[in-house]
Formats: C-alpha cells, structure tokens, sequence
C-alpha cells in the first residue's frame, strides 16, 4: 500500500531532502524520498519540477549543471539561505498543524 | 521587496525561454532514462512520472509567461487575420488615424494653452491675483494698486506684476515689432528663473523713471539667437525700444518662455522703467489705467482660500489708498467695494487660451464625436465579420475554448488595430496641430505655442486608443461568443428565416452614427452660416480699397502743440500721392479692437437706469473721414478746417446716438456735454448725423458713436491713423507711403496694412472654425453612409432566404425594396429626432460662437437633416434595390 503525500508537503519534503543531503538532481530527490519513507509515500515523480521551479523563482534553491555518476548531464539542486529559513517556517508550521490533529485523533 | 527580485528572476528567465525549455527538457529525459534502467521498463517510468507535457506547462505557468505567451499568440493570429482582411484593416486604421490624429491635435493645443504647467519653480504655488466687484473681476490693476498690494500684502511669500506689450526694435521707418514684457523686479527671483547670462533684474532695477543701473532689459534666449546671432558678448550691449536705448544685463535660459503660453517674449523691462517709453504721461500714478497682471506665490502649506481671506482683509485699505479722485461717486462707490479672488496660475495666462477657449473646447467635441462615428462604424464591421466568423468562435468554444479566451483574442485584434490607429494618429498630429495654429496665427496676434508633444499628450492618445479599441471591439466580441456553440453550429445551416433581432445592434448602431452626424452637420451648418454673416455684414463703411496706416510719433521730441499740425501735414503729402481718392486721419483705427468711450451729458435727456445709458464710443477724425470711410451722411454738414480751436466744439453723432438721446427730434443744433481731462461737461453742438458703423469690432453690438475733430483736440496723442482710399495696387502705395510720411518725420513708427486684410485676419476663428468643423461634418457624414450601406447590404444579404420566399410567394420589386427601406426610415427617424434633440440642447454651449443666428436656426437643421437623409436613403436605396433584383430561384435553391 503506497499512500499519496499530503497535499502541501512537498515543499516541505524537497526543502528536508535538500538539508539532509546537500546536492541532489531530480530524480534523486524523487529517489530518496521514497527510500527513506520506506516506499510508503508515492510522489507523482514528475510534479517535482514545476515544484522546483517554483523553490527556483522563489529563491529557495539554486541549480547548477554537473555531471552524474554514470556521466550525464544533470541539474543539481541546492538550499539556499532562504531556503534554509522556509524550512524552519515550513516545518513549524507542519508540526503546527499535525500537533493539532493528533490532539484531536487521541481525546476519547 | 520580494516580489520585485522575483519579477527579476522572472525578466531573466524570460529573455533565456529557449535555453530553460531545452535544460527542462534534458532534466525530465535524465529522470525517465534513469527510472527506466532502474525499473527495466520504460512505459512504468513513463506512468510513475506522469504527463511530461502537462508538468512542462505547469513548469512554465510557474514563471508566470502564460500572460505573454497567449498574448503572443493573439498578436500572432490577429496580425493574421488582418492581413487576409487587408481592404478592412485599412479603412478601420485611416479612419482611426483621422480620428485619433484630430483629437491629439486639438488636445495638444488645449494642453499647451490652458493645462501645461509653466517651466518654473513650484508653479502650483502660483496664482494669479483677480481684483473686482462680483462677477467683473479681471485680472488687470493699476500700478498704484499693484504697488499696494506689493507692499502691503501679508498672504504670499511674494508676488509678482507683469503686462505684455510690444516693443518697436525700429530706429525709425515701419516698425519691427519685439514681444515684450513689462515686469515687477522680483519676477524672475520670485518664479524661480536664473540667468544663463548676466543677471535677471533686480528690486533696485523697478524704480520710477529707471533703476540704479539705469534703463535695463532682460532678453530671452531666442531672440538673443535670433536677433542677437547668440553674441557671446551680449551684455552691455544696448537694444532700442520705441527708440529708447535699454542695456541688456542678462540672457534667460531656452526653457524659460515667460508667463503667456501662446507668446513667449523677447524683451522683459522693469514696470519702473515706464515713463522712459511714455513721456507724455506716465501710468505708473494713474489710478485708472488697467494694465498689469498680478500673481502671488502662496506659503508653504497654506491654501489659496486662506491667502484669499488674508488678501481681503487689507482690500478695503487698498480700495481707499488707490480711489481715483476723477470718478462719478457712483463710480467710486463701486471702486470701494472691490475684492480679491484668486485663480491658479499654474499654468500661466494666454490669450489663445480665453478667445479660442470656446472654440477649442468645441473643436475638441467635434473631433470626439467623429472618432465615435469612426468607432461604430468599426464596431460594425467587427459586428458583420464575427457573424462570419461565427462558425470559427463556435468549433473553438466547442473544442473547449472559454468565453473569456476567445473573447480576449478578438479584443485583441481590436486594440491592435486601435494602437496602429494611435500611433499613426500621433504622427498626424503632431502636423495637424502645427497648422492649427499656423492658421490661428495672424500677422497682428502672431501665436507662437510650444507643441512638443509631452506626458500628458501621450497619455491622453494612448487612454484615447485603449477606450476606442474597447469601445468598438467589446460588444462584437460579446456578441460572438454569446451564442451558445450548438446553437450557432445548428444555426449555421442557413435558416431560411433568420431572426431579426441578430442584427438589432447593428441598427442601434447605426441610428445613433445618424444621430452623431446629424449634430456634427448642424454645427458645420451653424459654423458656416456665422462665416457668411460676417462675409456679407455691411459694417458700414466700405473696407475694400482702404489702406491703413498707423503712426506714432517721438512724444518726447514733438511737443503736443506741434503734432496737431505735423499730423495735417503727413495727411496733405498722402492726399498728392499717385492713386490715392482720398485720406483722413482718425485717433481710433476704424474695427481696430481698441475703445475710447465715456459717459456723454445730453441735453434734455432723462437718464434711464440702464446699463451703458450715457455711454458714447468715441473717435476724433479729420474732415473727410467720412467721405474716406464711405459712411454715408445722413443729416447735417461733415468737419471742415473752419472747426479750429477757436470755433465752438463740434460733433458728429451715429444715428443710434441721435435716436436714443433724442428720439424722433432733429439733432442737428442739440448740444452734449462731454468729460475732458481737467475739464467736467464741455459742450458740444451736434453738427451732423452718420449711418451707423461697426466701431471696434466686426460682432460687437450696435454702439451708440460719437466724432470729434482733430483740430479742435488741446491735448493731442503721438498716435494718429491714417486711412487713405485708393484705386490699384496696394504694395505699391505701400511704398510710396513710407517714404512720404519718413520725409516729415523720420522717427514716426508706422504700421501699414489693408482694411481688408485687417478683417480678415479678425474673422481668422469662425474661419476656422467654420472649415473644420464642416470638414469633420462630411467626414462624419462620410463614415456614417458608409456604415449604413455596410449593414444594408449585410443585412440583405443574411435575408436572401426570406426574401426569395417572398418573391417566390408572388411580392413585386417595389414591395422588397420597400421592406428594406422601411428599415431605413425607421432609424433615420430615430436618429434624427435623437440628434435635433442633442443639437437643441448643445447649442447653448456654442452661442458665443455664433453671430447673426440663433443656435437653434430652423433653417440650418432642416438643411442638416436633409442632407442625412439623402445621402442616407441613398446609401440604402443600392442594396435594397439589388436584393430586390434577385432570383428567387438562386436565393432558395442555396437552402
């Protein structure tokens, strides 16, 4: 059973993967969420780029070409300063939220 | 600040739209190449990556281009689509370039006159000082009144006095005219204008009879170009004026062109320099000579309502200190109770801009309304063309196109065709209004406007082509998409009925294009009717053939008791020259805008409390002026040379004046009491009796005249004019003038022109606005049968059907002819009645405009209403008449 990512997050889990793991191309973004969720979230793979584009024009991350492992061209992807600061609010925001639902899932 | 480092981003991104498509692109390729080795199956990378094409354009909405790109791809389809419309497309342009290109123009001139702000320091501070009782507050003042206010006034941080006039460059000989300032020594410091030579003048330069450096001048920098050669060494230099020496001390910059928008000045004196120009008597003391302006610049922060208040507090110390003693009580009465309002002086003062105020303003209707004819008459092309396009508009809303998208796209095209209107329009303009005010311009009024074309001008024509391409464009593309796409497919198969009420909006159009045409013709119609009652207005005298020539004379080196003799001795030289019938002399050069009138004591005349009751206008002439002037004498006897100094005072009254003092009674004998300087009610015995004349102007009311003679004047002016009857050429009595009147008195300043030219260059307004408004009349005129005969036919077109079942059902040629035409009447009966309405209520506006008839002239609207209505059945009479030659057979064999 694969379940979709709530809708809003994925900001969220690009801005963490980005933290986490410094330089990454799309398709290892894609790559290491799933991993690390154990295959549980399912991303639509190719939603991640006009998502990019957007952390792009907001400034959040930048690119730059390099080339992979297996030696192809491929787009890097960077946290920036003001990356670094909407994860923070990202998060808060995201503990917020589910601190508030989980409240409500456990009163009986 | 975030969003603009991200329209940044954005700018950046957009000029690099290839190199980011190709880099999305490889990045996209790389993830699918990847998964699909991983997943060893290239249609499950492809599934868990999902619709490549559908993310691009989500990739791409992101940077916010969509706005562009669909724009790019509207200018794209709509240059298209005008491009196989070439024969629509240009006649939609010319006449948006007419229309646009009238309306710059005549705004520019508008701007220029009445809303530029002057080049000056803070102008919105300015304003400019009304001294008056009620509604008669003018913005002239006596020197002593300026002087009190100068010095007693409390409300503004400073003010400034200013009076145009013109100077005479001449050392003798016909005169060589300068525009000239006469001005407080504060003006230039208080507008803020620096010297780019020199020095501007100064307080101490505005002292009576010549400042302490003497007589100084201040002149501008393009009479110092253009007369001057741009000296580098101008200063020191003298200019002469009147034959007065002034020495120059300071050169203005390029952009400063004085306070009078339609004449910028050559030569700016201090007020204080005054009696140098005019020895006889100076109007610095005069209490009742009008002649200077007067601004103020207010304080930081105050309102012009406050400074009013404050100036009103000291009026009545003003009023006492500057009462002209010589004043009937009731005068001085009235003096007491003036006041002071203000006016913004932002944008300075001009004559153009109050004499053509009306006019401009109505010229501005004018070519508004013609643009709005234009408008319509595209709006139903555009109308007729998305009927024809409909099955186009309906496959594209079919396909899933929204209301919005296909409506943007032909707004699109609209405005495209709006802004190429507008830009065309602009070049236009920019000549139209130069030959405006080239034709404006005449020899006496010389205009001289800054047209450049400026911010507001340039606003005013780009919301001008914005609001037409909406205005024209709107309801077609309304119209188009409003029709739901099955209806219109289905509709497409040609009914053979179609219903009437598709081409509702084209009528509507149509009678109101009627409507709009009919009040442009009426004004035409008005416009000429003024030109040609003042072309046969009989003024009285006989203004071919008459040459006038004014002179002024030294006043400082020919002594009054002399000039009385040297004036007759000019006359007698004139009256030997070749070709000359006769000549006279007058004070007053006849039409010649200027007035010398005064209240008159009649005998046995009972006053009658109206206004101007007493008032007479008054000339003082030669013996034979009359005979000169071909105003026939009616009762009495002319001036002869026996009516001296020493004989009892004559006068010569105009029939108005005998009527009105004397009513059926002879004159002749009757005596008038008459105000002279030093002198209260000298009498005088009327000795004869003229036709009325025109006095100062050629539409001035019927005046009440009186005529005195020159030889029996005490005091006599420097000025005389000389009007001299001629037969043949006047260029070459010109030139036999000059060096006549040069051999008695070489310094005499003259002015020499015909009558004719005279008049003509006073009827120089209702000429033009006669010839414009009668060219945009048959423009309109034009435009509108046009758009009539454009909907008739389509009309007819669309109804071939119901038409050939007529036909087939046994209706004869004139019953179809009569169909159509019914059509016809019904909205030319509307637009009509619609535009007599509009016409009847607009006239008032006009009414200053006009001479010798009414605004609502029975005979002007009638001839204006026929003229649309032939051309307009006319127009329709064709395609009526072609519908009704039709085959019934073709028409339904197309079903």
């Amino acid at each position: 059973m694969r379940d979709e990512i709530p809708p809003g997050t994925l900001y969220l889990l690009i801005l963490k993967t980005l933290m986490r793991s410094g330089e990454l191309h799309g398709y290892e973004i894609a790559n290491s969420i799933q991993q690390i969720s154990d295959d549980i979230l399912q991303v639509e793979e190719g939603s991640l780029y006009p998502a990019l584009q957007r952390m792009l024009l907001k400034g959040w991350v930048t690119a730059e070409w390099g080339v992979t492992a297996g030696n192809r061209r491929a787009r890097y992807y960077r946290l920036t300063a003001a990356g670094r600061k909407q994860l923070q609010t990202e998060l808060a925001q995201f503990q917020r939220v589910n601190g508030a639902i989980q409240r409500i899932l456990q009163t009986t | 600040m975030d969003w603009l480092i991200e329209l940044g981003r954005r700018m950046r991104q957009l000029f690099r739209r290839k190199q980011w498509e190709d880099d999305l692109a490889e990045e996209m390729r790389l993830h699918l190449d990847l998964r699909a080795a991983d997943k060893g199956s290239e249609a499950l990378a492809r599934r868990k990556f999902g619709n490549a094409a559908l993310l691009r354009e989500q990739s791409r909405s992101v940077w916010g281009w969509a706005f562009w790109d669909t724009l790019a791809q509207d200018v794209r389809y709509a240059l298209r689509t005008l491009r196989s419309n070439k024969g629509f497309a240009a006649a939609a342009i010319l006449s948006l370039t007419l229309g646009i290109g009238a309306n710059t123009a005549i705004f520019s001139i508008v701007d220029a006159v009445m809303l530029r702000s002057l080049p000056v320091e803070d102008p919105h501070q300015l304003v400019q000082l009304y001294l008056g009782n009620g509604p008669s507050k003018g913005p002239i003042a006596t020197n002593p009144i300026w002087e009190a206010v100068r010095d007693s006034q409390q409300a503004f941080t400073s003010t400034l006095a200013y009076s145009p006039d013109r100077f005479d460059l001449a050392e003798g000989g016909e005169s060589h005219f300068a525009s000239g300032l006469w001005v407080s020594g504060d003006f230039f410091h208080m507008l803020g204008v620096p010297a780019l030579r020199g020095r501007v003048l100064a307080k101490d330069d505005d002292l009576h009879g010549g400042g302490r450096a003497g007589p100084v001048a201040v002149i501008s920098y393009a009479f110092w170009q253009a007369n001057l050669g741009g000296d580098p060494n101008v200063l020191g230099k003298t200019v002469s004026l009147n034959r007065h020496k002034f020495e120059i001390v300071g050169v203005t910059p390029p952009w400063f062109r004085g306070l009078i928008a339609d004449q910028s000045f050559d030569v700016a004196i201090p007020i204080g320099c005054e009696p140098i120009l005019h020895t006889d008597q100076s109007a610095l003391g005069h209490r009742s000579w009008w002649w200077l302006r007067m601004m103020g610049r207010l304080k930081p922060g105050e309102t012009p309502r406050q400074a009013e208040a404050r100036m009103n507090s000291i009026a009545p110390e003003i009023n006492r200190a500057t009462l002209p003693a010589e004043w009937s009580a009731q005068g001085r009465a009235g003096y007491l109770k003036r006041s002071f309002a203000l006016k913004s002086g932002a944008a300075g003062f001009s004559v153009t801009g109050v004499i053509y105020k009306t006019a401009l303003l109505t010229l501005m209707c004018v070519v508004g309304l013609v643009l709005l004819i234009a408008c319509v008459n595209i709006a139903n092309l555009l109308l007729a063309r998305a009927t024809s396009r409909q099955r186009e508009i309906s496959i594209r809303l079919a396909i899933g196109a929204s209301r919005s998208r296909v409506i943007r796209q032909l707004l699109t095209e609209s405005l495209m065709l709006a802004v190429c209107g507008a830009a065309c329009g602009l070049l236009f303009s920019i000549w139209g209004a130069r030959l405006l005010v080239r034709l404006l311009s005449t020899k006496s009024n010389p205009l001289d406007i800054n047209l450049s074309p400026d911010l507001h001008v340039l606003v005013f024509t780009m919301s001008v082509a914005v609001l037409t391409g909406l205005l024209f464009g709107l309801a077609p593309a309304l119209r188009a998409t409003g029709i739901g796409p099955n209806q219109a497919l289905k509709e497409n198969g040609r009914g053979a009925v179609q219903g009437g009420t598709r081409f509702a909006l084209g009528k509507a159009l149509v009678t109101g294009q009627v409507a709009l045409s009919l009040i442009l013709l009426t004004a035409a119609g008005l416009f000429l009717g003024t030109m040609r009652n003042f072309l046969k207005l009989d003024p009285g005298f006989n203004p071919h053939n008459l040459l006038v020539v004014q002179s002024v004379v030294p006043a400082d080196r020919i002594p009054r008791q002399l000039r009385t003799a040297l004036f007759g001795r000019i006359l007698s030289d004139l009256r030997t020259l070749p070709n000359v019938r006769s000549a006279a002399s007058s004070t007053m050069a006849p039409v010649g805008h200027y007035t010398w009138n005064q209240d008159a004591h009649p005998e046995g005349y009972q006053a009658q409390p109206v206004e101007e009751d007493m008032l007479v206008y008054l000339n003082r002439v030669s013996p034979g002026y009359f005979k000169t002037m071909e105003t026939p004498l009616v009762l009495g006897r002319d001036f002869t040379d026996h009516d001296t100094l020493g004989s009892p005072r004559a006068m010569i009254v105009g029939e108005e004046t005998a009527h009105h003092f004397w009513g059926n009674q002879n004159p002749i004998g009757k005596t008038i009491g008459m105000d002279e300087p030093g002198r209260n009610n000298v009498i005088y015995q009327i000795i004869g009796v003229v036709k009325d004349a025109k006095y100062a102007e050629l539409n001035e009311p019927l005046y009440k005249t009186g005529f005195v003679t020159s030889a029996q004047d005490a005091q006599p002016n420097p000025e005389q004019t000389f009007e001299i009857r001629f037969d043949g050429d006047a260029e070459a009595l010109i030139a036999s003038v000059r060096p006549a009147i040069g051999a008695i008195n070489k310094d005499a300043a003259l002015e020499i022109r015909t009558l004719d030219a005279q008049i003509s260059d006073s009827l120089v307004q209702p000429r033009l606005v006669a010839l414009l408004s009668t060219f945009f009349g048959f423009l309109a005129l034009l435009l509108a049968t046009v758009g009539l005969y454009g909907v008739i036919s389509y009309a007819a077109a669309r109804r071939r059907g119901e038409i050939g079942i007529r036909m087939a059902l046994g209706a004869a040629e004139g019953a179809v002819t009569r169909l159509i035409l019914g059509d016809v009447a019904l909205m030319l009966t509307i637009g009509t009645v619609l535009g007599v309405a509009i016409s009847l209520v607009a006239g008032r506006f006009i009414k200053s405009l006009l001479f010798g008839l009414e605004a609502t002239n029975p005979a002007t609207l009638a001839l204006a209403a026929s003229v649309l209505g032939t051309s307009a059945i006319l127009a329709a009479y064709i395609p009526a008449r072609r519908a009704s030659k039709m085959d019934p057979m073709t028409a339904l064999r197309e079903e």
